[in-house]
């Protein structure tokens, strides 16, 4: 038994349909700034002329800042409440509109599937819908990620038909 | 990179770099992006699968990134120097895939090289293509760290803009009337 992840939610204990609100965060012109300088320093998100001429329209966070933050948000929720044992990837990830100064970003991630791994009894893969909006509404970013999660009895047989 | 987009071939391969991965900088991540016990607490993550601390996949793709558009810039000072007029680089409208396949630990260096497998003009946006990537990054010792399907905007140089488009541009800069444009549009 894992000490760390014990008294947590374990595979067995997740359902599809679950929902997740993740919260809110609210992205400030120095988060967006210092973010871009480190990891993205594309003009359109360091300096506010720049932004405007560009296809964003005004200064707009790193689509990977926009993930990284609603990442914080679902593992403040979600990941450290259960026993994750990290993330597999994510497909279909969609920045629908660019996060502006002073957006406010928050969601939902939904449990989409769950199954057992064939080759690692104890672990279960879940599948979350992730479904991220601004103050408005608006999506921002939608994506499917894949985590792994522990299983509290991996003894129990992989169901029949069930696929790894 | 910042080659205009009739100028990328499919085919064309970038190598971006490497990259080492401290504990510190692995740490300093995750506790503000991922904080879960085995990308922040070394002594805890020992009882994880991974044996000990490992880099949150998405800081791994983070820095690729950061690689990504440095090997941009430096391609832009290496066409601005052969006296050549650069192309326009856009923002992502996202990535189809990413696959994180292994762990990345204190101390291991990662590179990562682009190679474009697509292109096609926005339906979207006039004046724009599409760029269809492939990302991989690999360990020192041969493994694939993770690979990306990644898709970028980019400005087409012989771009000619239909008539219509033009004059409804030259329509919204008048005061009035191009406010009402703007606002249905």
């Amino acid at each position: 038994m894992n000490p760390v992840t014990q008294e947590r939610r374990h595979y067995e204990d997740l359902a599809i349909g679950d929902v997740i609100d993740i919260g809110t965060t609210t992205v400030s012109k120095e988060m967006i700034i210092s973010f871009a300088r480190e990891f993205d320093p594309f003009p359109f998100h360091l300096d506010e002329d720049a932004a405007k001429a560009s296809l964003l329209g005004g200064l707009a966070a790193s689509g990977w800042q926009t993930a990284a933050l609603s990442l914080r948000m679902l593992g403040d929720s979600f990941l450290n409440t259960i026993a994750s044992m990290g993330g597999l990837g994510f497909s279909d990830l969609k920045w629908k509109k660019p996060v502006m100064v002073g957006d406010t970003i928050g969601g939902s991630a939904t449990i989409a599937s769950l199954r057992r791994s064939r080759h690692h009894p104890e672990r279960g893969i879940i599948t979350l819908d992730f479904d991220v909006r601004n103050q408005a509404g608006e999506p921002v970013m939608t994506m499917r990620l894949a985590n792994l999660v522990e299983l509290r009895d991996p003894s129990v047989p992989l169901v029949e038909g069930e696929t790894p | 990179m910042t080659r205009w987009f009739e100028d990328i071939e499919i085919g064309d391969l970038f190598p971006l770099g490497a990259h080492e991965f401290t504990e510190a900088e692995i740490i300093r991540f995750g506790q503000l992006y991922d904080p879960q016990y085995f990308h922040v607490d070394p002594e805890a993550a020992k009882f994880s699968h991974f044996g000990g601390l490992v880099a949150s996949g998405w800081h791994t793709v983070t820095v690729g990134h950061r690689h990504m558009v440095d090997a941009l810039f430096a391609e832009e000072y290496r066409l601005r120097s052969l006296g050549r007029e650069p192309g326009v680089s856009g923002p992502s409208p996202g990535v189809n895939k990413m696959e994180f396949k292994a762990p990345v630990r204190p101390g291991d260096s990662v590179t990562y090289t682009l190679t474009v497998t697509g292109k096609r003009p926005s339906n979207s946006i006039p004046g724009w293509g599409l760029l269809f990537n492939n990302l991989e990054a690999v360990n020192q010792r041969g493994e694939l760290v993770y690979h990306a399907e990644l898709v970028g905007f980019s400005k087409l140089r012989d771009y000619k803009m239909p008539l219509r488009l033009r004059l409804l541009m030259a329509l919204t800069r008048l005061p009035v009337l191009g406010k009402l444009l703007t606002r249905n549009g």
